[in-house]
This record gives C-alpha cells, sequence and structure tokens, in this order.
C-alpha cells in the first residue's frame, strides 16, 4: 500500500496512459494501430526487463514467448473455439510453464552461454512449431473472418484488443515496479550484481532466476495471442522472428535496464527512432545496423539507459524516476 | 567527449521521441509518374469524356516492400501497377453510368516487408487517406494481414503476389485474387509429365519448409495420389539450406522419374545445381520460383531442362482471337503492348510480379466500368460476374462462401531452359500445350 504512494509508479503510469489515451480520446483507428505496437513494445520490453534489467540475465530469444503465446492462443480459438480472453490467458500460462521448464536447465547457464541458450530455444521451438502438425505446420493458422462476429465485428475487436494490450502495457509496469521494490526483486537485483555473493546472503538463486524467467514470459505470452488474433494469421517465420529479440533489448537498454519507466521511454523513443530510420533515405536500408550501433554505444558509455542518464545528471529527478 | 556523446544520444533520443509523438508514423509516397508512352493499340479502354463531365479522382492504397526481403518482387509489382495507373489516366479516366470521368491515384507506404507495419497501414489507407480501393502487399503473408483490415473497412482489395490458397477460405467477401492460386502451381508439371510420358510414376517431393512451397507440395501431393502416381520421397529442407548432399543422396536412392517441390530462387537456383552435380538419372525436374527467373540461367548445364512455373511470361500470347474461340470477352492491352510500354517506362523486362500488378489495376477497371459506380457492393457484384481475357490470362473468381474470392480462370504457365541453336540457354513455354513455344525436352539430357 505504501508503494501506491511512490511518484515513480504514478509518473510511469501516466506515461503509458499519456501514449495510450490518444487513439481512444480521438476515436482514430489509424492512430489506434500505431499505438498498438507501441504498447505491445511496452509490454515485451517490461517483461524482458525482468530478466535483463533486475536479474542481469541477457536473453537473445525472448521472442519465443510471444510467438508460443501467440501460437498456443490461436490454437485454442481456431481448433477449439475457446473465446479470445481465456485463449490469451492459456497463451500466457503455456509461455510460463515453458519458461519454468527452461529455466530450471538453463538458468544454470551464465553470461554468453544463456544468451547463447535462449537462442538456441528460439530456433527450437520455431523448428517444432514448423514440423507440429495440430499448430498447421509451415502454413500455420489463419481466424475465420467469422470469427470477430463474437466480439461485434472485426472492427470492434480490434478496438477491443486495443483496450487489452493497453491495460496489460499498465500491468505490465505495475509488475516491474513492484518486482523492483519488492524482498524477490532486491533478491533478482543481488543475482543482478553478484551471483555468488547472493547465494551467501540468503538468495536461492535458482529459484529466484527462474521466477524471475516466469514472470517475464507471461505477458508476452498474452500479447501474443493478441496480436496474432489481430492479425488473423500466424506462421513460424513471424511469430518467432530474432530481429524482434533484439529490438526489445536495444529497447531496454536505451531506456534504462532495471527502471520502470527505462522500457516505456525506450519503447517510444526506438519506435519514433525506427519510424525516422525508416523513412530516411540515408538510413532506411542500413536500420538494423544503426540500431546495433546504437546498442553498442549504450552499453559502452551509458549502461544505465536513458533514465539512469538522467537521475545521474539530474538529481532532483530521482525520486521521480522509479 | 564522453559529455558530449551523451549530449548527443539524448538529443537523438528526445528527437526521435518527438518525431513519433508529433509526426505521421510513416511519410506516404506520392507514386511517380513514369514516363511510359501510351501504347499504339489496345490501351486498357477507357470511356471518352463528354465535353464538361464531372470528374473525381479514385485514391488506390496499398503498400509496397520497398525495404527488406521482399524488395524485388514487390518493386516489380508496384512498376505494373504504376504502369496501368498512368496508361488509364491517360487515356482519359473511366466514365461511369451518371457520366462522372474518374482518374486514379496511388497511396503507398513502406511495408518493410514485414506483417507487424501492414495493419498499421492499411488501416490508415483505409481510414486517414480515403483509399476507395485497395491493392495487396506482395507476398501471401503481408497479403493476410491487409485483408483483414479491407473486410473490415468494406474496401475492395484485389491481392496480387498473393498465391496461398487460406487466405480465401477465411470468409472474406471482398478479397478477389489475381493471382492463380499456390495449390495449382505445381499440378500442370504433372499433367505435362503424364503427357510426355505416361510410364513415368515415380515421383520424389523435395521442398523449402515455408508456407507458400508446403502449400504448393501438399497440394501436388494429392493431386499426384489421386492420379496414381507413386510419392517415392516426400521431404522438406530448411528455407536457409545450402547443402543438399544428405537430400539428393535419399532421392538418388528412390530412384524418381520425376524430381519436383524447390521453393525460393536461393535455395532452389542451390538445389538444382546440385542435383545437376550428382547426376540422380531424373528424366524431368520442376521446381518452383526460381526456373522462370533470367538469373536462373546463371547455372549453366545445371539449368537446361529445369521446368518451372510461372503467373506470365512474354512470349503468352492471348489475343482477341484466343478470348474468342474460348468464348470470353477479351480486355486490356495486348501481351506485346504491355512488354514494349513497361520497358520504355521503366527500363527492364517486365516479370510476372510485374505483370500481376497491372493485371490488379486491369480487374479493378474492369469492374468499374462494369459496375457504373464506386460503390463496394455494385463493383463486388461486377468482379463476382467477371469472365474475361487479358494479356495476362483469363480472371475469374470463386463466388462460393467457401472460397469466395479465388482464383479460377487463371492459368499457370510452365517454363523450361532449353538451347537455341547456337547453344545459348533459352526459356521456353512448354505448357499448356496451345501456348507453347517449343516441345518439351525430355529427358534432361
Amino acid at each position: 500500500m505504501k508503494q501506491l504512494k511512490s511518484i515513480g509508479l504514478w509518473v510511469s503510469l501516466l506515461a503509458v496512459v499519456a501514449l495510450g489515451i490518444g487513439p481512444i480520446a480521438n476515436r482514430s483507428a489509424s492512430l489506434r494501430e500505431t499505438t498498438y505496437i507501441i504498447m505491445q513494445v511496452i509490454v515485451l520490453a517490461a517483461s524482458l526487463n525482468i530478466l535483463l534489467g533486475f536479474t542481469g540475465y541477457v536473453s537473445f530469444g525472448h521472442i519465443v514467448f510471444f510467438g508460443l503465446g501467440g501460437y498456443v492462443g490461436l490454437y485454442l480459438i481456431n481448433a477449439q473455439n475457446w473465446p479470445l480472453w481465456s485463449a490469451a490467458l492459456a497463451g500466457g500460462l503455456t509461455s510460463g510453464l515453458l519458461a519454468f521448464l527452461l529455466g530450471k536447465a538453463i538458468l544454470r547457464l551464465r553470461g554468453a552461454y544463456f544468451a547463447l541458450a535462449t537462442i538456441g530455444i528460439n530456433e527450437a521451438v520455431r523448428a517444432f512449431t514448423n514440423n507440429f502438425d495440430p499448430f498447421g505446420g509451415p502454413i500455420g493458422m489463419t481466424l475465420n473472418f467469422r470469427v470477430y462476429n463474437s466480439y461485434g465485428g472485426a472492427a470492434n475487436a480490434l478496438w477491443l484488443v486495443y483496450y487489452a494490450v493497453f491495460a496489460i502495457a499498465l500491468l505490465a509496469v505495475v509488475l516491474n515496479f513492484m518486482v523492483k521494490n519488492s524482498k524477490f526483486g532486491l533478491g533478482l537485483m543481488a543475482i543482478r550484481e553478484d551471483e555468488g555473493a547472493a547465494e551467501v546472503m540468503g538468495v536461492i538463486t535458482p529459484n529466484a532466476k527462474t521466477w524471475a524467467f516466469v514472470l517475464s514470459a507471461i505477458l508476452p505470452g498474452i500479447v501474443g495471442t493478441l496480436f496474432f488474433f489481430k492479425n488473423g494469421h500466424i506462421e513460424p517465420g513471424d511469430a518467432f522472428r530474432l530481429d524482434y529479440s533484439i529490438e526489445m533489448l536495444v529497447i531496454v537498454m536505451l531506456g534504462g535496464q532495471g527502471s520502470v519507466l527505462g522500457p516505456i521511454l525506450g519503447a517510444a523513443g526506438y519506435e519514433g527512432l525506427r519510424n525516422f530510420l525508416l523513412t530516411s533515405p540515408l538510413f532506411k536500408n542500413i536500420q538494423l545496423s544503426v540500431a546495433g550501433a546504437l546498442l553498442l554505444v549504450i552499453v559502452l558509455f551509458i549502461p544505465a539507459g536513458a533514465v539512469g542518464w538522467l537521475r545521474r545528471r539530474v538529481p532532483i529527478l530521482r525520486k521521480v524516476l522509479a | 567527449m564522453k559529455r558530449s556523446l551523451f549530449v548527443l544520444l539524448s538529443l537523438l533520443i528526445l528527437g526521435s521521441m518527438a518525431i513519433a509523438a508529433c509526426g505521421p508514423a510513416t511519410t506516404p509516397t506520392a507514386a511517380p509518374q513514369t514516363q511510359a508512352p501510351a501504347p499504339a493499340t489496345q490501351a486498357p479502354p477507357a470511356s471518352t469524356a463528354p465535353a464538361q463531365p464531372a470528374t473525381k479522382t479514385v485514391t488506390i492504397g496499398f503498400t509496397s516492400s520497398q525495404t527488406g526481403s521482399l524488395n524485388v518482387e514487390s518493386t516489380r509489382q508496384y512498376h505494373g501497377l504504376q504502369l496501368w495507373m498512368d496508361q488509364v489516366n491517360k487515356a482519359g479516366g473511366v466514365k461511369l453510368a451518371d457520366g462522372t470521368v474518374v482518374t486514379f491515384k496511388a497511396q503507398t507506404y513502406d511495408d518493410e516487408s514485414n506483417t507487424d507495419r501492414v495493419q498499421q497501414l492499411y488501416t490508415k489507407l483505409a481510414t486517414e487517406d480515403n483509399a476507395d480501393f485497395l491493392i495487396s502487399p506482395y507476398s501471401s503473408g503481408l497479403a493476410a494481414a491487409a485483408a483483414v483490415i479491407a473486410q473490415q473497412y468494406n474496401k475492395i482489395m484485389i491481392t496480387t503476389g498473393a498465391a496461398d490458397d487460406s487466405t480465401y477460405q477465411k470468409g472474406y467477401t471482398l478479397v478477389y485474387q489475381a493471382y492463380t492460386p499456390a495449390s495449382h502451381y505445381l499440378t500442370g508439371a504433372l499433367d505435362l509429365l503424364a503427357k510426355t510420358d505416361p510410364s513415368a510414376k515415380k515421383i520424389a517431393v523435395a521442398y523449402s519448409t515455408d508456407s507458400f512451397s508446403t502449400s504448393v507440395v501438399n497440394a501436388l501431393k494429392t493431386y499426384a495420389t489421386s492420379k496414381g502416381y507413386n510419392i517415392v520421397l516426400f521431404e522438406g529442407y530448411d528455407p536457409a539450406t545450402t547443402d543438399f548432399s544428405a537430400l539428393i543422396n535419399k532421392i538418388q536412392a528412390a530412384a524418381p522419374d520425376a524430381v519436383m517441390g524447390g521453393g525460393h530462387f536461393q535455395d532452389g537456383s542451390t538445389f538444382a545445381k546440385q542435383l545437376f552435380e550428382k547426376k540422380i538419372g531424373a528424366k524431368f525436374v520442376a521446381l518452383l520460383v526460381a526456373p522462370p527467373e533470367d538469373q536462373f540461367s546463371q547455372l549453366g548445364d545445371a539449368a537446361l531442362g529445369v521446368v518451372g512455373p510461372s503467373q506470365w511470361e512474354p512470349q503468352v500470347s492471348f489475343t482477341q482471337d484466343s478470348a474468342q474461340k474460348a468464348g470470353l470477352t477479351w480486355y486490356g492491352p495486348t501481351g506485346a503492348d504491355f512488354t514494349s510500354t513497361y520497358k520504355a517506362a521503366f527500363n527492364e523486362d517486365p516479370t510476372y510480379h510485374s505483370a500481376g500488378g497491372y493485371a490488379a489495376g486491369l480487374i479493378l477497371q474492369k469492374a468499374i466500368e462494369d459496375a457504373g459506380s464506386l460503390d463496394t457492393t455494385a463493383v463486388a457484384a461486377a468482379l463476382d460476374k467477371m469472365d474475361i481475357l487479358t494479356f495476362y490470362g483469363h480472371i475469374k473468381f470463386d463466388t462460393s462462401a467457401a472460397n469466395h474470392g479465388l482464383q479460377i480462370g487463371h492459368e499457370m504457365v510452365y517454363v523450361q531452359w532449353q538451347k537455341d541453336s547456337s547453344g545459348n540457354l533459352v526459356k521456353q513455354i512448354v505448357w499448356p500445350a496451345e501456348g507453347a513455344t517449343a516441345p518439351l525436352l525430355y529427358p534432361i539430357p
């Protein structure tokens, strides 16, 4: 309850609301689609932040949870006639379950070995769906347009999905804040600083890391279902895009890993930058290279990202920026 | 040094956030006017305007992949569409039943070859840009994402470069396909084999495990089985495969009469080259996508005899006479006119992607003319009734609830690389028989 009085939490929530309210106020479908991507990126980046920012584990294959959630959710909607909301929840829980099982195995690895293992997992799950007939194999799955009738037609369904991703973005911010300000979060940050020392101090590191991994997987699984429901089609190449995982790392580091506001600033900043790079005649063909170079600069010079830099340079903001 | 970097980076972040907050998400690309001369004969038919007719500009909305992996094919498709639009506008536009003369303008964005962007951009086209009609992006995956938006906003969308059957089995009523569906890509090759050598019964199918190629070979397998063929091998490979030795060893062990499958250009041409080097002894090889491309001839002798399906080739000569014989209405320019004006406009030979782009515009033009209005219901009804022959081929759509909008008129043509009298590799059309420019080279030497 005391945590609710934190200005940092409210600033972060306000930032998400400020970004997300525009399409609802204007009833603009076009703005909704643009903002949807930002909201989705906030959820994915904030989720990754739990693992990367608080625990210090770099996951190059975090998109696997988004893709798997999308597959499970769409399968349940398409083949089992589940409603969207239950299917999305099931997508999230399945991703959480995968994270739990994987966490037990690969979170014993550290540093580069863990990062490499996460790439392998993404590729393994992509190969699995490519060969798993109930998920449509390489062809994937497509929703019949009739599905949207249950949600008041396609136009209404897309608004419902937007409200949902907006709410989940707010939830992701609250989750980040709660983790950061809990004993569990302190344990994760101790692991980030020195895993051996954390163990000595009484943190049961395998458990803490596994639960951090699970927490970071559930919301991406839910938004995976929402995205592919909106898209109407899923196939392995779209669901398990390694470059999307790398973009999330860039976003978290750009905004400030380990902070609550960081993923929000990173998502808004990166998406803005990306639009600029994509439409700039100079950069449009090398946009990922530029993003990579940016990541390098951040790692070298401002490892704490925009939030960390602002907090250090402008002490008055320390209480405001969570 | 560090301080200046910090300042630079923070300015970059703030600047990009300002762009995100203030500017539009993307910059619309105005379609440049081509310098194409209007064809001398058989321009897209356009009605003559009265002295002072009411005029209206119709916006055609679409995305093209100006960046990303689909850039080459998508750009050609865009060129074809652009040529159609310039020609019809130069010819005076289209006259509606109430005397209004409509001309066309394009509103387009870069979709980055990425499904994430497609729904965002098609929503913008449908709502902010008020596009009257939509054309699909290139590729089945992107078109499937765009179709949801087209149907949702009650906009007719002609798809081109989108062969996958499944998009038309989702209950859409306003999405119409210009391409022959993926399920028909290799079935004609089997008909060709059956006609050439009825004793050839053993088929090995090796295919890239991507969505499009898998759809094609699944349909091929069903068709081949129904025709009594023996599928001795049916195996997928990763689209990024560069070494096919193990797969070719399996094919060799199965001793097939014919090898079919493939995927896209890179893997398909590598597969053809390695098949040739291993000398597996198959009498007939038919692969997807790669053989119709001109660069395929760079394989030299490895290209000789390889058959590939194509949506259209410049040598295909559908004419008014062939329309009359088939009892169809002829519409639009001849293939020769299209080819020459395209070359003049873009300084490159048209491919089937270019022809598909042009055909999409032509289909829409004919439907608007037949409907005599821009009303979605009336134009959709005209599309449902359409049964025409163009330079691109026969156009007719399935109107059943299960497959609405699926292309059922257009057929693939099959090309084969052969040697001319000087020993140079040339692309010949070998199927269907009525459009063939040379008999099939069989068995492969």
